[in-house]
């Protein structure tokens, strides 16, 4: 064995040495990086040389055979349909949240107690049906559940437009995730083609595809060449190889599986129609459509409903009595067509918005103690005509907010369970990716020594060479 | 912890419908009944104020004619009465009658008791003739519990009174399903003769006037009838008081019933919340000292 080849063998120890300290630095660096799968270099035994006239192999030192990511693709699978449920139930909370805020009155006013208001003002006025200031007073709490109609049905929209705005908001940053899975998995087959192991290309696009994937439910596989394949259930593939499809929203008229007027549609270029809006399923924007379709419409179905049945009631009897001025026939709430978008139209009808003598107490003319029509006003309270002769009308409004509730609190109970869960995988997936300065601290110092010790052999290397060329003298 | 807190500063353990959705739908109704409640409440002593008020009416009536009967029966033999002593006590019925219709055209605010409907409008002529209706004004004093707040004069002044005077068709209860029950006139008792306070009165002074002793007499029983109706009416309208006071008494039960199963509902209880909270923060304060000694040792601190 020639001495020069000690000096090479020292030179592999220290170039390998080198490598695992940069690694390890490397891993420090990113301790606290999202989605960092650690790295190890792996080394192997260089090849041995026949040495001339020897029996025996002698090792010609270590190289380094490729730099390998801890990283186990079936815990990242989980955590990645973990991360999608949480964030359905997520931003669910968020928006029932908003919703359950507008039913809220609990600790204050609300349609509830103005409906009551409004039954009772009728038996006020059934007390003193000659009492102008009675009938004021009946005048002002109709006023005021009509606006809380009003306010209602604006806030429920005024959640749908925010709605709409995160929709539009997504679907920019789906097709910003799609275009990176896209680049990364280009790169990536570059990087592989070139006989490297692209790790933090590997660990970005899990990391992509972690975010990408919590927006709506899809599945992923791997193509011959190591690329993702995205596939969005029922609607076609979002990302194949170098291609990215594209997602986009646009205005549009309801529809009749809940839509609303003039929300938004989702579109893809993948799909044959284009049209998504109801195949997409879970995720952030499953659970916003699913708000906004099925829960929000809902409510104000019902609260039109609530707000046509109360004007139409209230004036088929109304339009059966007298007023002050003995004028039979007159409506109460201005009338509407249809239940259409009732909670918006409801409103007071113009004679008893001029003046409070157009509302009718009496059942007969010219006789201001007749209360008779006031009674049977204020009875509709307790009168079972909404949900086919089931429910009263403060059963049915009663029915929505906790019907909001239960949609809320069932979500939320869901939501911290899977906090719980999303908690458990994460520390799986730190267990086998994340980076314990402990142990990279230990391997730090190893190497180190490693790195000595390569010198060393170096050294005495060169000290065998020195003792061999002063032999001459 | 949030949670507790946010109970311990409202003193609710319900602060969103999702808290506890049946409860919170439960606690509305509760709210309702309430409102309702007082509303009955109110509506019981507006219905007392304006029967009481009623039953001062009758019995000053009922004095009236007490007093017209002794000015009768003191006039009806010829033995203690001469012409002289006639009108004098003429002039004094005329008074009566004049008094017995203010007294039957009295009214609380600005609305006449004895009217029927007809509010508005002294229910009796100076001549006594009655101008209000048999409308009777119902009130809900407890959920479908409708008692009348009125009586009409036209069955206060006579004793067998005929059916709507106005004939007009009086609002049928039955288109609606619902409404308040018309007592209706007493239509069988049409063969009686109907005697009316102010006609009876009206006869007297014109017997005393024109010296008809045999019409003087007259009037005795007549009197007496129209007396017994009266006092017949003051018993109807304390009956009525009657059942205002335990409807309200009911009312009042329910109310205390109503206010237990809400606090129940809606209240937290506090010594459990404060104790919950003190146990959270323990919770707390364990787990940052413990991820505290966690966090801190590693490798490279006994490196050094």
């Amino acid at each position: 064995m020639g001495l020069p080849n000690v000096f090479n063998t020292g030179r592999t120890g220290m170039i390998a040495s080198k490598a695992a300290i940069a690694t390890t630095g490397h891993n420090i660096a990113n301790t606290n990086t999202e989605g960092f799968s650690r790295q190890r270099v792996l080394t192997s035994a260089e090849t041995p040389r026949n040495s001339a006239g020897m029996q025996s192999l002698i090792g010609n030192g270590t190289a380094i055979s490729r730099v390998e990511r801890i990283n186990d693709e079936y815990v990242e699978k989980q955590v990645r349909n973990g991360a999608r449920d949480l964030s359905h139930m997520e931003e669910k909370d968020l928006v029932l949240r908003q919703t359950e805020d507008v039913f809220n009155e609990m600790n204050g006013d609300g349609l509830n107690r103005l409906i009551s208001r409004f039954f009772n003002e009728f038996r006020k006025l059934s007390n003193e049906p000659d009492n102008e200031a009675v009938r004021q007073s009946v005048r002002e709490s109709s006023q005021a559940m009509v606006n809380d109609f009003h306010r209602i049905r604006r806030e429920v929209e005024a959640v749908r437009e925010h709605i709409d705005a995160r929709l539009e908001g997504y679907s920019k940053e789906i097709n910003s995730l799609a275009e990176q899975v896209k680049d990364l998995n280009m790169q990536i087959k570059t990087a592989e083609l070139a006989g490297g192991s692209p790790n933090d290309l590997l660990d970005k696009r899990d990391q992509a595809m972690k975010k990408l994937g919590s927006y709506m439910e899809m599945s992923v596989h791997k193509d011959g060449g190591g690329s993702f394949v995205v596939d969005v259930k029922g609607v076609g593939p979002l990302v194949v190889g170098p291609m990215a499809e594209k997602f986009s929203v646009f205005r549009s008229k309801a529809d009749d599986q809940g839509k609303p007027e003039a929300a938004f549609d989702v579109q893809s270029t993948s799909h044959a129609n284009s049209l998504v809006t109801h195949q997409i399923k879970g995720g952030k924007l499953g659970a916003l459509l699913e708000v906004r379709d099925k829960t929000l419409s809902t409510i104000l179905d019902r609260l039109d409903e609530l707000a046509y049945n109360i004007s139409d009631s209230v004036n088929s009897i109304h339009q059966q009595g007298f007023t002050r001025h003995g004028v039979q026939g007159v409506e109460f709430f201005g009338h509407m067509g249809g239940k259409e978008r009732a909670s918006e139209f409801i409103q007071l009808s113009d004679a008893v918005r001029d003046s409070v003598n157009n509302i009718a107490a009496a059942a007969q003319p010219d006789s201001p103690g007749d209360n008779r029509i006031a009674i049977a006003i204020s009875g509709l309270q307790s009168e079972k005509f909404m949900n086919e002769g089931k429910a009263t009308m403060d059963d049915f409004y009663n029915s929505i907010v906790s019907d909001v509730g239960v949609a809320a609190s069932k979500n939320r109970s869901g939501m911290n369970q899977q906090k719980d869960i999303m908690t458990q995988l994460n520390k799986i997936r730190d267990q086998i990716s994340g980076v314990s300065i402990d142990e990279e601290t230990a391997n730090l110092m190893q190497f180190q020594h490693m790195f000595d010790a390569s010198a060393k052999v170096i050294q005495v290397a060169d000290e065998m060479l020195k003792t061999v060329l002063d032999m001459r003298r | 912890m949030e949670g507790l807190q946010q109970q311990s500063a409202t003193l609710r353990k319900l602060n969103t419908p999702s808290d506890d959705p049946i409860g919170a739908a439960k606690v509305l109704e509760i709210r309702t009944d309430k409102v309702n409640n007082d509303q009955f409440q109110m509506n019981t002593r507006m219905a007392e104020t304006f029967l009481e008020n009623t039953d001062h009416i009758i019995g000053e009536l009922a004095d009236i004619v007490v007093r017209a009967k002794e000015i009768a029966l003191g006039q009806a033999s010829g033995a203690s009465s001469n012409e002289g002593t006639r009108l004098g006590v003429a002039e004094e019925v005329t008074q009566l009658f004049q008094q017995a219709v203010a007294t039957a055209n009295r009214r609380i605010g600005d609305r006449y008791l004895l009217g029927g409907f007809k509010t508005q409008r002294p229910p009796v002529d100076p001549e006594g003739r009655y101008t209000g209706d048999d409308g009777q004004t119902m009130v809900e004093i407890a959920k479908d519990v409708f008692i009348s707040s009125n009586v009409p004069g036209v069955e206060v002044f006579n004793t067998h009174p005929k059916s709507s005077n106005d004939g007009r068709s009086v609002y049928s209860p039955n288109t609606l399903g619902r409404g308040p029950a018309s007592e209706g006139a007493m239509d069988g008792e049409l063969a009686y003769e109907n005697v009316n306070v102010f006609d009876e009165i009206q006869n007297l002074r014109i017997a005393l006037l024109t010296g008809d002793l045999d019409g003087v007499r007259n009037t005795l029983d007549r009197f007496d009838q129209v007396h017994s109706k009266l006092v017949a009416c003051r018993a109807k309208v304390g009956s009525r008081l009657q059942g205002l006071q335990s409807t309200s008494q009911a009312l009042e039960r329910h109310n205390v019933t109503n206010a237990q199963l809400g606090s129940v509902l809606e209240d937290a209880d506090m010594a459990q919340v404060v104790s919950d909270l003190t146990k959270e923060e323990t919770v707390f304060k364990s787990a940052l000292a413990s991820s505290q000694r966690l966090i801190q040792p590693t490798l490279l601190d006994f490196l050094k």
